[in-house]
């Protein structure tokens, strides 16, 4: 009788699922395979011409292994995200919101406004929430790689923060910019960039320093497919 | 064109496929050998799963909740993975038969194609 488990595991390679449920899928190939080969051989054929056929059902191995891959594969991919991305992102989002709201407090500390730029528009820094973010972003980039998150995912959500700031003001500049150059006919080039220079890529650059270490630091997870499916 | 003729075939192919593993599930559990015997037998052989067919399906119903699977060892047998039909499949079973027997109905005006 030919080992059917080895002949299944040959034929797929490795599957890029937990060791368990890798067993599993190939015993329950093996199994199938089995089961062709008895029926052949009940049936009058050879052994030969029994295992020919058992065989012939998983000619394309490679066909089977992706259609199990990609079988798997929407489950898993949206937990990971949720996992690694969308949990610490919301983290990071929430804890900065917070500290933003509670200078915004009236015995606060003022902010500081640097370069003021037609009475009203500078680049605003909230010097205490700045000093606050690379913990923030320390926090989100160890919650995902701990989670198994690769790079793109630790830095994605590090950064939800401050593409939340600028994305809005972004979304709204092309309005901005037909008001400006009709009332004032000015164009808002600089206060945007101010704008842009004070939520978006200070802030930016402050939680990547505290999520720097945790970047460099080797993936503790696993691939997002290597979850059953 | 090509791609759409191609996209249109796949998705009758495995409607039909969830439709012929539902039905015949919902006789009682069964595991994956048995359920492509038993669909082959019904169907006169007009309809065979490989295991590139089978297995990919199954686990996809699966994850959706339509099936659960358990390993079972019945007395004298070898271990093996049964799967029955669950409350989301039986539900599911009611409008794939209905949408099978519309498709069946428009062809066999179109074209006199008659279902079986």
């Amino acid at each position: 009788m030919p080992d059917w488990r080895e002949i299944a595991r040959q034929g797929l390679g490795p599957l890029p699922f937990e060791a368990d449920r890798e067993n599993e899928i190939i015993l329950e190939l093996a199994n199938h395979l089995e089961d062709l080969y008895s029926d052949s051989v009940r049936r009058g054929k050879s052994e030969a011409e029994a295992l020919q056929s058992a065989l012939s059902a998983a000619a394309d191995w490679d066909k089977l292994r992706r259609e199990i891959e990609f079988a798997a594969k929407e489950e898993v991919i949206m937990n990971y995200r949720v996992k690694t991305l969308w949990l610490p992102g919301a983290c990071t989002i929430v804890l900065s919101s917070m500290v933003l709201r509670l200078l915004q407090i009236p015995s606060a500390p003022v902010p500081r406004v640097l370069w003021p730029w037609w009475n009203s528009t500078g680049l605003v820094i909230y010097w205490w929430w700045l000093l606050s973010l690379p913990v923030i972003g320390a926090i989100g980039a160890y919650w995902s790689r701990h989670a198994g998150g690769r790079l793109m995912e630790r830095a994605m959500a590090v950064s939800l923060p401050a593409l939340g700031m600028v994305g809005l003001p972004l979304l709204a500049f092309p309005f901005v910019l037909v008001r400006d150059l009709i009332h004032y006919q000015r164009f808002p080039l600089v206060p945007m960039a101010l704008l842009l220079l004070g939520w978006g890529v200070v802030p930016e650059a402050a939680l990547l320093v505290g999520a720097l270490p945790f970047f460099r630091a080797a993936t503790s997870g696993s691939h997002p497919a290597a979850t059953s499916p | 064109m090509k791609e759409c003729e191609t996209n249109i075939g796949n998705q009758i192919k495995r409607g039909s496929a969830e439709l012929a593993i539902l039905s015949v599930l919902a006789e009682g559990p069964l595991h994956g050998y048995e359920i492509s015997k038993r669909i082959e037998r019904q169907t006169q052989g007009a309809l065979r799963f490989n295991l590139a067919s089978l297995y990919p399906l199954l686990y996809r119903m699966e994850r959706r909740g339509w099936l659960k699977a358990a390993w079972e060892e019945p007395a004298g047998g070898r271990r093996r993975r049964y799967y029955r039909l669950e409350e989301e499949g039986k539900r599911r079973l009611v409008p794939l038969r209905e949408e099978w027997r519309q498709l069946f109905q428009a062809l066999d005006s179109l074209a006199g194609v008659s279902h079986a």
